[in-house]
């Protein structure tokens, strides 16, 4: 019985890690942002743009030289102050990801970040539902768990 | 499965009682914590191509909290090189002390000064606020190698000056800011060392495991080996393994958490656990989050911004979390004071603050993991390029394991906290529930700042 | 009862302080055998050496690095690709000088709104007894007070067009005006008024002024003048010329209060025309050559040569007139 119940603990599990999410359909369309780039911090730090989209980011460096690098599509680009650089990219892959300085600007470079949402952040809701799913059957399955490492 | 006895593996107790191998590693640590300590001072002021930064807050870190904490407690603590020139000072020897027993015996507790550790102190309070003061600078710390050299350097001639003026490793014990939470987390790992026989030990002659005989030194963590019966406080040195003539101290392989299915009951041990859990979210939020003015106010120390995220900081630690949790504590008609409840239930606080910590370094680790190999090359960012790496670009590392290892680590840790505290709920004779709600919430605000 | 120490004992501790000494010993005997310059935010000093010396002929090994942000190194008025210093690498550079002098070295890449105090001078001493005495600017040999007003009259209503221009220029005699000698001592508006006789619309007239200033320069020194502003202009007076640039807000705060600053302390406009059109060739240049004098502008002097300065100059114009 008690396994029963852990095989749908998991299959809910899996399903919730790994089914499709519905997506929200939207034309795709070219946007273009301005990134103002300071020590350490870009303005503004979060991007929201929908899967499909033709994204522009214009880098403009305002006192050193810094560098914009976009994790998961491993793209990047520099910009000296006075010289505003373009990236154009195809927002292709949805979920959350951190944009951040690949140029040297100062101390806290290492942490100089920000974040760009293509659609939704599906990861964070898929984890926050295992999380969930794993507290609610935590309970059921706890006794099964200990009895069988007893 | 229960436990399984490493040490009755010859070559693996060979290992372990000889002098030899472990100072080997002894000196290679030491020679690199020096090493370290110069290069922060005079190397590049620039912290991602500096040794000191680079091997201390990168490797050394990802090193220490992914493998050597979860895996093998306090494994750290065998190899540190903090302690030694103090203790070899003290002892007035490196290998085993060289006189007839009695002598010995004197030798073992040091030739110096040898006064007790004052009793009001014998807690991890000290440890507390160590860890705290670095956690308020750590801005400053993580980024600025002399800042680094300097810490490295006041942690070394602190260690020599208690060991000078106090029995034992009184710095380890009681002041080393990373030994305050390794020895809370010890009791998650699937290492452990204890006796093997109590009735040996009761008939013992001499108890040289604490004392010292001629072939070792006495417990330099204070610890009695035989009331060993959790990680947090021995050090992995394997003094008693070599003093006890009885062969009555075993090294085993356990399942995970053991020690916390006897939580303690411990306030300073408590706090430490808040103290590990706030710093974590807090890090996660200054460090790898998007807003740029905590970044400012975290980095620009003595600014009224930066007392202010002090405060918050501290306010956080101090007295949100704790008073949160003392609310999920609270139970009508219940023959257990609040101080137990409390505490016994803030033990499944720890592997949560664990895999917190595993997720919130996951981030951190990958993504600069490169320039370890450029500062393997130019250590002190002097134009070297020793093996020829000194020019790797900087490329953050598998981010695409990023996320579900995040996940895997704060969801698995989540679980693993809610069967902590729903044993320390049987313990303290009440219900888990709202403790487990307590790690649910922190949990998902945790996946949000993280992913 | 003092027994003879056991010989691992004694070997164990001649390896722990020979580690030891070879861990404190390696770093410091490198680091003082390693002269580097460092390059700084001038706010933390510049360059950490601001003499350097040379011999004439000699190759001069230099090794640079960047305690903080991105810099970059090049010596003035001689012809040499800038090279970039990186935090904590070191770029290491050889020069060899054929005139002893004294040179300007210099920051070439932006590191904050005082990168262009940024600079050292590099002498290189010599056998050669026979200095070049330079000759003085325009601007001096012509008795050019280059901190007067230079507002015009008569604006255009529209930005003047080069195409336009030559259309209607084809039925003048304008040679006259295409030469370095007239150019560079006349305003866009001193031309405008020369052309009175033409019997052109004032409309027509700065058309035609527009076309002759694109005639005095060609299209590879406007793409010069494009590369040197963008790199070297255009952080304080802006992309587009607007003395917006991203320093501008700075550049005001620092020297709105002084009294000669002519435009509040901001960088110049070169979009505004009541200002640039009364503006010669020459005039510019003593702008750009000389700097200072209560504003934030740099002197570039001894950093740009003559003929990067008339590309710059000519570049500058292309704010008011519509080339093609």
């Amino acid at each position: 019985m008690r396994f029963i119940l852990f095989l749908l603990f998991a299959g809910a599990g899996l399903i919730v890690a790994f089914a499709p999410l519905p997506v929200r359909l939207a034309a795709p369309q070219a946007r273009t942002f301005q990134l103002d780039a300071h020590q350490f911090a870009y303005s503004p730090s979060e991007l929201y743009v929908n899967p499909g989209d033709t994204v522009t980011i214009q880098l403009v460096s305002t006192d050193v030289v810094h560098g914009l690098y976009i994790d998961g599509y491993d793209i990047s680009v520099e910009a000296d102050p006075g010289q505003t650089s373009t990236l154009t990219f195809l927002a292709n892959k949805p979920g959350s990801f951190r944009f951040r300085c690949n140029v040297t600007c100062g101390a806290m470079h290492p942490f100089m970040i920000g974040k760009l949402t293509v659609g939704e952040n599906d990861w964070l809701y898929r984890s926050v539902g295992l999380a969930t799913l794993g507290i609610i059957g935590f309970f059921p399955l706890s006794s099964f768990l200990k009895r069988s490492t007893s | 499965m229960s436990r399984i006895e490493l040490t009755r593996n010859l070559f693996i107790k060979k290992l372990l009682q000889s002098r030899y191998p472990q100072l080997t590693v002894f000196i290679i640590m030491l020679a690199g914590y020096i090493f370290a300590i110069l290069a922060g001072l005079l190397g590049t002021p620039v912290g991602s191509h500096n040794f000191s930064i680079v091997f201390v807050w990168i490797t050394w870190w990802a090193i220490l909290i992914l493998a050597a904490v979860p895996f093998f407690g306090r494994g750290w603590c065998a190899v540190c090189p903090i302690p030694l020139p103090g203790e070899w000072l003290q002892r007035g020897a490196i290998l085993r002390p060289e006189r007839t027993l009695s002598e010995a015996k004197w030798k073992s507790k040091g030739g110096w000064l040898n006064l007790r550790w004052p009793k009001f102190l014998r807690n991890i309070w000290l440890q507390n606020i160590s860890f705290l003061l670095l956690a308020l600078f750590s801005s400053v710390l993580l980024t600025t190698p002399n800042v680094t050299g300097i810490v490295l350097a006041a942690m070394l001639f602190m260690a020599i000056g208690s060991s000078v003026i106090f029995e034992r490793r009184s710095f380890c014990r009681y002041l080393c800011p990373i030994g305050g939470f390794i020895g809370l987390y010890s009791q998650t790992a699937p290492v452990e060392l204890r006796i093997k026989d109590k009735q040996i030990c009761v008939t013992c002659d001499g108890k040289p495991c604490y004392n010292g005989n001629e072939n070792g030194y006495g417990c330099p963590w204070d610890v009695f080996p035989a009331g060993l019966t959790k990680n947090t406080y021995c050090g992995l040195c394997m003094e008693c393994l070599r003093t006890c003539p009885s062969d009555n101290i075993a090294i085993n392989l356990r399942p995970f958490a053991s020690d916390l299915e006897k939580p303690s009951t411990r306030l300073d041990e408590a706090f430490k656990a808040f103290i590990m859990l706030g710093s974590a979210m807090i890090y996660a939020a200054v460090l790898l989050g998007p807003w740029g003015t905590l970044k400012d106010a975290a980095y620009h120390v003595g600014t009224n911004s930066w007392f202010i995220y002090a405060a918050v900081f501290l306010g956080i630690i101090f007295i949100l979390l704790p008073s949160l949790f003392a609310l999920c504590t609270f139970r009508f008609q219940n023959f257990n004071s609040f101080k137990k409840r409390f505490t016994t239930l803030s033990t499944s606080l720890i592997p949560l603050g664990l895999m917190f910590w595993v997720a919130f370094s996951l981030s951190f680790v990958l993504t600069n993991a490169t320039y370890i190999l450029a500062s393997f090359s130019d250590p002190l960012g002097l134009g070297w390029n020793l093996f020829g790496t000194a020019n790797v670009a900087w490329q953050p590392l598998l981010t695409s394991m990023l996320a579900p290892a995040q996940t895997l680590a704060l969801v698995g840790g989540l679980i693993w906290s809610a069967r902590t505290a729903q044993n320390a709920a049987r313990e303290a004779k009440t219900s888990p529930i709202p403790v487990i709600l307590y790690c649910l919430i922190a949990t998902i605000i945790m996946l949000w700042l993280l992913l | 009862m003092a027994v003879a120490m056991k010989r691992s004992e004694l070997l164990t501790r001649i390896l722990i302080t020979a580690a030891v000494i070879g861990a404190v010993g390696t770093p410091l005997y490198f680091w003082a055998r390693t002269p580097l310059i460092h390059a700084r935010v001038a706010e933390n000093g510049g360059w950490s050496q601001n003499v350097i010396h040379a011999k004439v002929n000699e190759p001069l090994h230099l090794r640079l690095t960047s305690d903080d942000v991105m810099h970059g190194f090049a010596i003035g008025q001689m012809d040499m690709q800038s090279v970039d210093v990186m935090p904590g690498k070191v770029t290491d550079l050889t020069l060899t000088f054929d005139k002893p002098g004294t040179y300007t070295f210099y920051c070439t890449r932006w590191c904050g709104v005082n990168h262009w105090r940024m600079r050292g001078t590099l002498e290189v001493s010599g056998s050669n007894a026979d200095p070049t005495t330079a000759s003085a600017p325009l601007y001096v040999s012509l008795g050019l007070d280059i901190d007067a007003l230079h507002d015009v009259p008569i604006m255009p209503a529209d930005k003047p067009s080069a195409i336009r221009g030559e259309q209607l220029a084809t039925k003048l005699s304008i040679s006259q005006f295409i030469n370095p000698d007239f150019y560079r001592v006349n305003s866009p508006y001193q031309l405008f008024e020369d052309l009175n006789s033409s019997g052109l619309n004032d409309s027509g007239k700065w058309d035609v002024v527009s076309y002759i200033w694109q005639s005095n320069t060609t299209p590879e020194s406007l793409s010069h003048g494009q590369k040197l502003f963008a790199q070297n202009c255009a952080a304080c007076h802006g992309e587009n010329g607007a003395g917006d640039g991203v320093f501008a807000d700075q550049v005001a705060l620092e020297f709105g209060k002084s009294m000669s600053s002519a435009n509040n302390g901001r960088p110049a406009n070169f979009t505004d025309a009541k200002r640039m059109l009364g503006a010669s060739p020459a005039l510019l240049q003593g702008k750009i050559l000389r700097g200072g004098m209560g504003t934030g502008m740099p002197s570039w002097g001894p950093i740009f040569t003559e003929d990067q300065i008339w590309d710059l100059v000519a570049y500058i114009y292309s704010f008011q007139f519509q080339y093609h």
